[in-house]
């Protein structure tokens, strides 16, 4: 599953990250790396984008890139 | 380090400070209370990034403190990572401030550690203190300096605490040499033999100021660095090296660095940081609960929007309004005069006071809304709600290409354009700045509205209301529809992420606030002001050249009016007098309906004034600037009523609208109003696109598109309407 199935509330443990070059480099920077904890916290009014929880701090980011996000549900 | 002493001989006159950290850090609030006023704003060359500089003496040292740009990281990736390492790199600052925000100490470290990697002296400034206070965290401060290497100084940026404590120890660590040794960041085993084997490499290689930072480059695969030092990341040398690390990890090993970086941040956080067991609910996800709702959220935006629009601009008015009556009326009294006085020939009082002191009037006119809407931009950046807006809205600008929060320069262009330009610079990307300025001109600006007044109530008087609201209305469609077309043809494939940080709810500090507005409305004063002047002189050319015509229709403007006017036949105003006022709406769109009137009816613009004398005038030019502040005042309690967009007639124009009605039809007065609104935005909105982007070539793109836009979208209308029997 990917984080984009998450529910607001959910939490999970990312596993993968399926994307390549500047956006995963991206990503990676801003904590989202294998094993790291990630809940769903809300989404947007107009269903994208989703805010998460990560690394003690409150990131945003498109459903599309949350689809490429591999997790496993807590 | 050592090498960098010895090539840096001048560091004993003068002391480069980089100031580097993650943005929401507090960094700008702390170079505030570092430099205060001190501080300047300009831009990285070539690039729309902001960068901020001070220098000043500091204990007899004289010191240059550089703001770099606020990142999460070194990656080669983002404009202002890039600025970052090479400024890093290559300017080689004497002294890294790195500031850490205390309350998010892992990742904030993931960058400290890529910044130890350069082995240039580092500081930490461990700001907002007080809050990790608040939290009941605690943080072994001594643990942390003894691990990483570095000093580690608190500070409250907000209430310039420990700033004193901060700078004595840059500058004790930047002229005391105290370096930290390089292997102070170990990033275990396996890394550290690639790492090794690299560096014997390349150790050989000239002007290598940074080999581990280097060596850690190479192994990440990082192909700008790697291109700079002439060396190809395929190189057999570095496919040697990274060999073992490969088969025992993985074969990316960027990602390998960013986890080997991660881990170390998490481990360090987890030894310095004592957390309360219990988290109480804080205060930023209480307000988050409503603002961010799924009903509320929006509604919340639009009217927290409407507020900023009507503010900005209800307040910056009648300062506006002031400073263009000191400046037509008095000033340009009272240099008319004293030009007489010197018996000056007549081109030359023209040329001055029409030229410029005009300019410098139109120069002024937008000071107070460019300060206005920085103003709200500073303040909506600072207290962590604009990242709020972007969130809200960034489903439906996206689908248009844009960026959540380009909604909010695009909303200000209603008011004017101007400053919407500048307000782009909120903006990250440059793409998304780009775009979003293109479409700005689109938003019918203030200054559209006088030839909208004067021609609805002309032909459309029974219902001036609705034609008024259709061409609002018009301009935000066909808005959607070139955001649309520049993403899919100008702009295609390079549509930027939304990967954005969510910061808590902070309260804007009021010297933050005040240095950035009087910064960037400074900026605009110096750089475009010079422009705007310029081009003014030049329209003064254009307009009253060959001197001493007695007809417009013989100037300058008037023959080009005369060239071009068969291209406006098939929209219904092939006239040299429709013509030549489009050409002067470069000017500002307002002057459209003066122009109009010096066309249409030559001579009624004529009647004298009685001239006040000096001490009048000075006398009206307080009083009116009290006016200003009483004016503004009021309507900031208007805000809180309820507005509309009123339709109030010049008393002037009365003649001018029979001679309309009998030069027009209904038809050809609504192509010239649709005309009016798409053609390309005046000059001063060209010249911010210029002083923001640093080239004429999107000032360009936009004439281009919208005048050709315009002429399609009149043509439709009129030849549309005709065919319809219209």
């Amino acid at each position: 599953m990917t984080l984009a199935d998450l529910k607001p509330g959910q939490s999970g443990k990312i596993l993968k990250v399926n994307v390549t070059g500047a956006l995963k480099r991206r990503l990676m920077d801003m904590g989202i790396i294998g094993g790291t904890e990630v809940r769903v916290e809300k989404v947007a009014p107009l269903g994208d984008p989703i805010e998460v929880s990560i690394k003690s701090y409150a990131l945003s980011l498109r459903v599309g890139e949350a689809k490429s996000i591999e997790v496993e549900a807590e | 380090m050592a090498n960098n002493k010895e090539t840096n001989s001048s560091s004993r006159n003068n002391m480069i400070i980089a100031v580097a950290g993650n943005p929401n850090s507090g960094k700008s609030t702390l170079i505030n209370s570092i430099a205060g006023a001190k501080l300047s704003v300009g831009n990285w060359p070539g690039v729309t990034v902001e960068k901020n500089f001070a220098e000043f003496e500091f204990r007899g040292q004289h010191i240059t403190l550089v703001d770099l740009p606020g990142t999460y990281s070194l990656s080669p990736y983002t404009q202002e990572e890039v600025i970052t390492r090479n400024y890093l790199v290559h300017e080689k600052p004497d002294v890294i401030i790195n500031v850490v925000d205390a309350t998010n100490l892992e990742r904030n470290l993931y960058f400290t550690i890529q910044l130890l990697e350069l082995g240039i002296p580092l500081v930490i400034a461990l700001n907002m203190s007080d809050e990790t206070a608040q939290k009941g965290f605690f943080i072994d401060i001594e643990k942390m300096s003894s691990t990483l290497g570095c000093a580690v100084i608190p500070t409250v940026a907000t209430k310039a605490e420990g700033v004193e404590r901060l700078m004595e120890k840059a500058v004790e660590f930047a002229a005391g040499g105290v370096d930290h040794p390089y292997g102070s960041i170990f990033y275990g085993e396996d890394i550290e033999k690639a790492v090794a084997v690299i560096l014997d490499e390349i150790k050989n290689k000239n002007n290598i100021e940074f080999p581990r930072w280097l060596a850690l480059k190479l192994l990440e695969g990082d192909q700008l660095v790697a291109g700079e030092f002439g060396i190809s990341t395929d190189a057999p040398f570095l496919a040697k090296a990274t060999r073992h690390l490969k088969e025992a990890h993985s074969d990316d090993l960027e990602t390998l660095m960013a986890d080997a970086r991660y881990s170390l941040a998490a481990g360090l956080t987890r030894e310095v940081l004592k957390k309360p067991a219990k988290r109480k609910r804080e205060m930023t996800q209480k307000i988050d609960a409503v603002v961010l709702n799924r009903f509320l959220g929006i509604p919340i935006f639009l009217i927290a929007m409407w507020f900023m629009f009507k503010l900005t601009f209800d307040i910056s008015g009648p300062f506006s309004d002031w400073l263009d009556g000191v400046v037509s009326g008095p000033l340009t009294r009272w240099t008319n005069e004293l030009l007489i006085a010197i018996s000056a020939p007549d081109w030359i009082i023209s040329l001055i006071t029409k030229g410029v002191i005009a300019g410098v009037g139109a120069v002024f006119v937008f000071l107070p809304p460019i300060f206005a809407i920085m103003f709200f931009i500073t303040f909506l950046e600072g207290s962590g709600y604009m990242a709020r807006a972007a969130f809200v809205m960034d489903r439906m600008m996206h689908a248009i290409g844009l960026h959540g929060k380009s909604f909010i320069p695009l909303l200000m262009g209603f008011g004017c354009n101007v400053p919407a330009v500048y307000a782009t610079r909120m903006l990250e990307n440059q793409r998304d700045k780009i775009l979003t300025a293109l479409l700005i001109p689109l938003m019918s600006c203030g200054a559209r509205l006088p030839v909208y007044v004067l021609f609805s109530a002309a032909f459309f008087s029974a219902y001036a209301g609705t034609v008024l609201w259709s061409l609002y209305i018009l301009g935000i469609v066909l808005a959607v529809l070139m955001g649309l077309l520049f993403k899919n043809t100008l702009f295609r494939g390079e549509a930027p992420v939304f990967i954005m940080e969510l910061p808590p709810y902070r309260m804007p500090t009021a010297k933050n606030l005040i240095i950035h507005t009087w910064e960037k409305g400074k900026h605009y004063l110096i750089k475009a002001g010079t422009w705007i002047l310029a081009i003014s002189v030049f329209v003064w050319f254009a307009l009253n050249l060959p001197w001493g015509v007695e007809s417009k229709k013989d100037s300058y403007l008037g023959r080009a009016g005369q060239v071009i006017a068969p291209v406006f036949e098939p929209l219904g105003f092939g006239t040299w007098e429709a013509a030549s006022s489009l050409l002067t709406g470069v000017i500002a769109k307002e002057i459209v309906v003066s122009t109009m009137g010096e066309v249409y009816v030559p001579g009624a613009d004529e009647e004298k004034e009685e001239t006040p004398s000096i001490g009048e005038d000075i006398r009206q030019i307080v009083f009116s600037f009290g006016d200003a502040f009483v004016n503004a005042a009021n309507n900031i309690f208007s805000t809180f009523g309820i507005a509309t967009i009123s339709v109030e007639e010049d008393e002037g124009t009365i003649g001018l609208k029979s001679v309309l009605v009998k030069n027009y039809t209904p038809l050809s007065a609504y192509a010239f109003m649709v005309f009016v609104l798409l053609y390309f935005p005046c000059f001063i909105v060209l010249i911010a696109m210029r002083h923001e982007f640093g080239t004429w070539k999107w000032a360009g793109v936009t004439i281009a598109y919208q005048t050709v836009l315009a002429w399609i979208v009149a043509f439709v209308i009129y030849q549309g309407g005709r065919l319809l029997g219209l």
